[in-house]
């Protein structure tokens, strides 16, 4: 039988109200333009529930959905265990002149689990602790320059973007310096051209940038990476906001075998609930603590419960392994059903973060257009980014998914007859 | 945040090379040539861009450099030959003098053609021939002017660094459509369309690419609304949208 394929009609129609009163209607990457939905008319823009590794759209569409919110969703939407530790704090007390002590109570969560970490600093987004990391390194070494890897994400405060973005002036940035990813003798050189001169190192524990193959370190880089930063006075921050907790829950440094300086948490923490982390070694906590940097909400309860209950429940599941098993079981099946339908589709990065490309052109044509009959059908994924897999995924969502990428192979196939 | 030297290839390649297009789309263009013995002017900047516009048989031709024409005019800085062009500078030819007649009558008829069609007034766009005769002249003229941003000016040069190789193509539906062509991150401008490109910018109608001509309507929301198409290597795309919110400021 013939697959439904999906409409997205109502999702329009609220995308034009929405349109009237928000600037480009859903900003950002939840939205169509940075969410590189093409064609727009294939993709939800609204969703209206969400249940486990499900959300249903505005227009009753059911997705096995792989974006997980663009990686809070970890154990699964709406976790009845880690949303009754929420509603059970909301009761008591939330956002308050003096905090809960379910603040002290996560800070210790933090640092019994994560490897490197001697203390914990709270906010709300990623980008607030990658901010943080920045401020802490630079008021520990009073030097200013830090280095990027191309093709990095850290954020989205002015330092994080690049010079010829909107709203960023050359001074935003002026500090900033490049390398590629895994190439040591280039960061090696860089360090030397600015002798002195450099706070700190951040990056991504892999690269997993978009529109190409996620990468993953080359042996002995991290190793090489930490000995140069010891050796040079330069603070290690490692960007765990996508990868954290989903490659190992003591962080993703120990994992590839060293030790950050200081590592940044967010996605994972609590479910969706909002909080992120900044773990740190000793030797930085004055600096930490030094810094006027602090927000409205960033000491809410209700996260804190929250967070505690997910990580706690994270570790029960050993959900790193978890993810990895279920990543690499959907994306063999992917795979195999491109094969079956003459398409090479090359799946790179982690597998419980599993990034996609399908490599028949060199221009991402096939791969759109695979992706939005995918959309179609019944499973959210995207053409341009990393994806995540959730606790909550069950074999039969893995193999209704497998039989849907091969459906929609099948449809770009007939569209493409000379492949 | 603009530099001169680059405004001055913008105002040689997109502003002065639209001529090209001005002579093939409005009428009364290549009226002004019409009968016209065949003329070339050189136009040589000192520290900047050097091309020559070939006028023949009611059409207009640009070639790199300024060597082999009838008329020459050097330009001490690209600040005087900036000034050419917004008016301010009355240009002294070094050769091609007994053709001087042609510079101060055929050439500025056709470049004050030109003006009337690159900044209308209101009322002339509601005639819908002119209308679509000076939107297609914008898109060539923001085209070439994105090629010279990505070659000349230092932010352009940061965002051409990031993209790959390759063509992408600028469609407007049921209008024209331009190319550029990405090599070792530098850009070629090319006025037609590319016939294998590797990222698609598409319009979906000659209104709407007015409209974020003038900067009437914002690329991202016609990306949500559907109005503007992409598709392929959409970095590409990325990195030409900084590029164009640099074309504003230069053209602006």
């Amino acid at each position: 039988m013939a697959m439904k394929i999906y409409k997205h009609d109502k999702s329009r129609e609220y995308f034009e109200r929405a349109a009237k009163v928000v600037p480009s209607g859903v900003y950002g990457h939840l939205g169509p333009a940075e969410g590189c939905m093409i064609p727009v008319s294939s993709f939800p823009l609204f969703g209206a529930s969400a249940k486990g590794s499900h959300f249903v759209d505005v227009d009753g569409n059911d997705y096995i959905d792989y974006m997980c919110a663009y990686g809070p969703n970890v154990l699964g939407y709406c976790d009845e265990e880690v949303d009754a530790a929420a509603i059970e704090q909301s009761k008591i007390a939330n956002c308050t002149t003096s905090p809960s002590i379910k603040m002290i109570e996560l800070a210790e969560l933090m640092v019994d689990t994560v490897a490197s970490a001697d203390w914990a600093f709270f906010a709300k987004n990623g980008n607030d602790v990658t901010t943080a990391a920045v401020m802490a390194a630079r008021a520990h070494t009073h030097k200013k320059k830090l280095i990027f890897i191309n093709g990095f994400y850290h954020g989205v405060a002015p330092w994080t973007q690049k010079v010829d973005y909107p709203g960023i002036i050359p001074e935003d940035v002026s500090n900033n310096l490049y390398v590629d990813w895994n190439d040591f003798e280039a960061l090696e050189k860089l360090v030397a051209a600015n002798e002195g001169e450099i706070a700190a190192f951040i990056s991504t524990p892999y690269l997993h940038g978009n529109f190409a193959d996620n990468q993953l370190p080359a042996d002995g880089y991290w190793q090489k990476v930490r000995k140069l930063c010891t050796d040079k006075g330069i603070v290690l921050i490692v960007d765990d906001v996508r990868c954290g907790f989903r490659l190992d829950l003591a962080g993703s440094d120990h994992y590839y075998g060293f030790e950050a300086d200081l590592i940044c948490f967010c996605k994972a923490l609590a479910n969706g609930w909002n909080v992120s982390c900044l773990c740190g070694k000793e030797f930085i906590k004055s600096s930490m603590s030094a810094l006027s940097y602090t927000g409205s909400y960033w000491l809410s309860a209700v996260p804190f419960a929250a967070a505690i209950v997910c990580i706690n429940k994270l570790k029960k599941l050993d959900a790193p392994k978890l993810f990895r098993e279920k990543g690499l079981k959907l994306t063999d099946g992917f795979r195999a059903a491109a094969k079956n339908n003459g398409f090479d589709l090359v799946v790179s990065g982690e597998p419980a973060l599993f990034y996609l490309r399908t490599a028949n052109d060199d221009s991402l044509f096939l791969h759109q257009d695979w992706v939005q009959e995918c959309v179609r059908r019944g499973i959210f994924i995207t053409n341009h980014h990393n994806h995540f897999i959730n606790a909550a995924l069950t074999d039969e969502d893995i193999n209704r998914s497998i039989e849907i990428a091969e459906d929609a192979f099948k449809a770009v196939k007939k569209k493409h007859p000379e492949l | 945040m603009t530099d001169t030297k680059t405004l001055a290839y913008i105002n040689m390649y997109a502003v002065l090379g639209t001529l090209e297009n001005l002579c093939e789309l409005v009428p009364e263009a290549a009226g002004v040539l019409k009968g016209k013995k065949p003329v070339s002017i050189g136009l040589e900047v000192k520290g900047g861009p050097a091309a020559t516009l070939y006028f023949k048989n009611g059409k207009c031709r640009m070639e790199q450099g300024a060597d082999k024409c009838d008329i020459k005019l050097p330009f001490s800085s690209p600040e005087k030959f900036n000034g050419l062009i917004d008016g301010t500078v009355t240009p002294i030819p070094s050769k091609g003098f007994t053709k001087i007649k042609f510079l101060l009558n055929e050439f500025t008829q056709l470049t004050n053609i030109l003006t009337k069609y690159m900044r209308p007034e209101p009322e002339a766009l509601e005639d819908e021939e002119f209308f679509k005769a000076s939107t297609s002249l914008m898109l060539y003229t923001i085209t070439v002017a994105v090629a010279q941003i990505a070659n000349n000016d230092e932010i352009g040069k940061f965002s051409a660094n990031h993209i790959v190789d390759g063509d992408i193509a600028i469609l407007i539906k049921d209008g024209p459509g331009t190319t550029l062509r990405v090599k070792d991150h530098r850009v070629l401008a090319i006025k037609k369309p590319s016939e294998n490109p590797r990222a698609v910018m598409e319009f979906d109608s000659m209104r709407l690419a007015r409209d974020l001509f003038d900067g009437n309507v914002n690329a991202v929301a016609c990306i949500g609304n559907g109005s503007i198409r992409m598709g392929g290597m959409i970095s590409m795309i990325d990195n030409l949208n900084r590029l164009l919110d640099r074309v504003a400021l230069y053209l602006a």
